[in-house]
């Protein structure tokens, strides 16, 4: 430590380099935390799952409905606490840009079911007690200005139909960009072959351990009827629709991996010219009694420095970004966009892996080198 | 008078570490642009060569993709008998096609990804250019049997040969694999439509494909279906079907790029101008000497924007080094507009191989031109007695 105004010293003394330097290394982690958040976002349905839920669906696929009276048989197997219909409709908002989830439930219970989300006693009533009534997330108020009464028009491309809708309460927590309404009403308006049909149920354990239980019971109860079902755990039915995406995961850290390469070179040219320009210096210090260790250490502490001040501004800057710039109002599938602690945490190792990587070989060189070698050099 | 390049040659070679870090990072930024590039080619090139020419999709009006559209029995005999629909001897070219999903788990893994499964008539492979089996037989009309596209077998588990999957309480058994040149029905599965229709307890089709006679009737009937007030369908020619299909999935992946290679740039352009200013500031007396020579203010700044370039463009080399092996590599991912797998290879294409070296020497340009000015406004003075 005795030695950090002499770093300080040093990272000024070619304050175009250190900016330069730096500049390049914010700009990369911000692009690495940015890209780190996208993929929790991907993998946000699976983590934040509730380990009492699950989900039916039809044994085939999501293409195939199941009949509404399978409620009534699931309801009667041990361990589930409720179960209501939880069916996409695929609703259109005025034109297809504005996508958002919409779904079909019962709305006296999915109170119980979907714990995660928070309303008002009121509001709650309003909704039950409003056959045409909707839930909305509070993210669809901001993006569509949507308000308490106001009369909402949902064009099902599936159905054929067009639904209007009142809007009964303003929910938060989990996904906000997302409207539920009553099952009920829009089974009356659906065409014939929907008619009490359900895309999939949304069950509630009464504990953990229920689960893998339910799951085997329900899918045995329909296993040779017209419509087998598959049952899940809400974390395994996320997992689902996270590997339909394929591939992207693994080529995301593709991505992320030569970035952080290209950072090490970056840092690693800086130091090596940095270190290459000092020689003479080096053999200064040598001569002035200065051991090898200490000189290398000087050359490291520089390079962590430079990292450091490069990782604070660029985990700063995003995080500065993402908490006033909500950027899930307007990517659709993602619930929120702020960094983790865990991404910022490991961005902070990876400059820190960085500083020392870059600048290993050049301080090793260096401080090697007999004073001779180093008074001589023409550098 | 401009510098002989064998200077700059000479300088590149001389400051080796620094030009190859220098070139590395360029690379490593053209590299990973060009590879999400490649994986939104690759995906655009397989919708748009998926619709042929003369080919007509009938859908329900209002549907958005074959999942959700329904075309009656009586429908399609209005269809089919229309003026302008190509015949075959005495039979129209007309396909009705049914199309469900199945779940399917991915190889090594216990998730996966809707497939879609096509219930196929007489006419479907008459109407697809491209089309063959490559292995096992086709199915027998009539029969629960299924050919499955070559891609899909090998991503999918249970799509074996002899393998069976079950819709609804029927099993089928897959008797042979097609391929489709890359087409976007190489990523399904193709049964009988009749069998599908009654496993399926379905009546009606999901979609009608015609073959029209020329352009203007692909035209003209368009127009004639959709008008049609008592159908309620839309007809729409094949080729804008499948192109509108690319919307989502490669627009994602082409902003995703555009903005990666954004910020990777800016990183790279700091890094060289680092390097360049390096190579200024070591090279003082030199240019003092070679202003003394004669060397104009202009060729010297000429000299050093060319170094860069010419490093970028070495870069740019690496990039595409790197990006080449995933030409034509096969992935899949879910097709947004329908909820099902699209298999598809990455493309590296010479345009986005042109667009990488246009990025990589624009770097290399801009990265250069502060360093280069500075060079070039030494006071020849001040330049010689520089230590």
């Amino acid at each position: 430590m005795k030695f950090s105004k002499l770093i300080l010293k040093n990272i000024l003394r070619n304050k175009r380099r250190t900016l330069l330097t730096i500049s390049s290394l914010v700009v990369s982690l911000f692009l690495i935390i940015t890209l780190a958040t996208i993929l929790t976002e991907f993998s946000r349905g699976s983590e934040q799952a509730n380990p009492l839920r699950l989900v039916t669906r039809h044994a085939v696929s999501l293409g195939f409905v199941l009949p509404a009276a399978h409620q009534q048989r699931i309801a009667s197997v041990p361990g589930v606490k409720q179960v209501m219909p939880f069916s996409w409709f695929g609703g259109i908002y005025k034109d297809e840009k504005n996508f958002f989830a919409n779904f079909a439930v019962d709305a006296s219970k999915m109170r119980d079911i979907l714990t995660e989300l928070k309303m008002s006693d009121g509001e709650w009533q309003s909704f039950i007690n409003d056959r045409q009534g909707a839930v909305v997330g509070q993210k669809l108020v901001k993006l569509y200005g949507f308000s308490l009464g106001q009369r909402i028009t949902l064009r099902s491309p599936i159905y054929d139909r067009s639904v209007e809708f009142i809007v009964r309460g303003i929910c938060t927590g989990g996904d906000e960009k997302t409207l539920f309404f009553h099952h009920d009403y829009i089974n009356e308006l659906v065409p014939a072959w929907a008619k009490d049909k359900v895309s999939t149920f949304s069950i509630l354990a009464n504990s953990a351990a229920d689960v893998p239980r339910i799951s085997q019971a329900v899918d045995s109860l329909f296993i040779n009827t017209d419509a087998p079902t598959k049952t899940e755990s809400e974390r395994e039915f996320a997992m689902s629709f996270e590997t339909m995406m394929g591939g992207v995961k693994q080529f995301m850290y593709g991505i992320m991996a030569a970035i952080t390469f290209s950072v090490l070179l970056v840092m690693g040219n800086t130091m090596a010219m940095t270190v290459r320009e000092r020689t003479r210096e080096v053999g200064m210090l040598k001569a002035l009694g200065f051991q090898r260790g200490t000189i290398a250490r000087l050359f490291v502490g520089e390079a962590l420095l430079v990292t450091t001040l490069g990782a604070l501004i660029g985990i700063g800057g995003a995080l500065l970004l993402y908490k006033s710039v909500d950027l899930s109002l307007y990517v659709p599938n993602v619930q929120s966009f702020v960094p983790t602690g865990r991404t910022l945490l490991s961005a902070f190792g990876l400059a820190i892996f960085v500083g020392i990587i870059s600048v290993i070989y050049s301080a090793y060189r260096v401080s090697g080198m007999t004073i001779a070698e180093a008074l001589r050099s023409t550098e | 008078m401009a510098l002989p390049i064998k200077y700059n040659f000479r300088n590149i070679v001389v400051r080796k570490s620094s030009t190859l870090a220098t070139a590395f990072t360029i690379g490593l930024t053209v590299g990973v642009y060009l590879m999400v590039m490649s994986l939104a080619r690759g995906i655009d090139l397989t919708l748009t060569s998926s619709g042929e020419p003369l080919n007509l999709i009938v859908l329900r009006e209002g549907s958005t993709a074959e999942l959700n559209s329904t075309v009656s029995r009586e429908n399609l005999n209005d269809l089919i008998y229309l003026d302008g629909v190509s015949r075959e001897g005495d039979q129209p070219l007309a396909a009705p096609e049914t199309v469900t999903l199945i779940y399917k788990a991915r190889k090594g893994m216990s998730q996966g990804s809707n497939v879609v499964i096509r219930g196929v008539g007489p006419m479907s492979t008459k109407l697809r250019s491209g089309f063959r089996t490559i292995a096992g037989r086709t199915f027998q009309p009539g029969l629960t049997e299924a050919i499955v596209s070559k891609r899909i077998s090998e991503r999918f588990q249970g799509l074996d040969l002899g393998d069976k999957f079950r819709i609804q309480t029927t099993d089928y058994t897959v008797v042979g694999f097609f391929d489709a040149g890359g087409k976007a029905f190489e990523s399904e599965i193709w049964v009988d439509g009749n069998s599908l229709a009654s496993s399926t307890k379905r009546d009606s089709f999901s979609s009608v494909l015609l073959r029209t006679k020329d352009r203007t009737t692909l035209e003209s009937l368009a127009k004639r279906i959709s008008d049609d007030q008592r159908l309620h369908l839309k007809a729409v020619p094949e080729r804008e079907f499948y192109e509108a299909q690319q919307g989502i999935a490669s627009g994602l992946l082409k902003g995703l790029a555009i903005f990666i290679a954004f910020i990777m740039s800016v990183g790279a352009g700091f890094a060289g101008m680092n390097t360049m200013y390096a190579a200024v500031a070591r090279r003082t007396k030199e240019i003092g000497t070679l202003r003394v020579l004669g060397f104009s203010r202009l060729s010297i700044l000429a000299a050093f924007v060319l170094e860069s370039v010419a490093i970028a463009v070495v870069g740019v080399g690496i990039g595409i080094l790197l990006a080449l092996p995933l030409n034509f590599v096969s992935t899949g991912t879910s097709n947004f507009a329908t909820f099902s797998e699209i298999a598809f290879n990455f493309r590296v294409t010479p345009d986005l191989m042109l667009s990488a070296l246009i990025f990589g020497a624009g770097i290399g340009f801009l990265g250069s031109l502060l360093p280069s000015i500075r060079a070039s406004r030494f006071r020849i003075v001040d330049a010689l007695r520089a230590s």
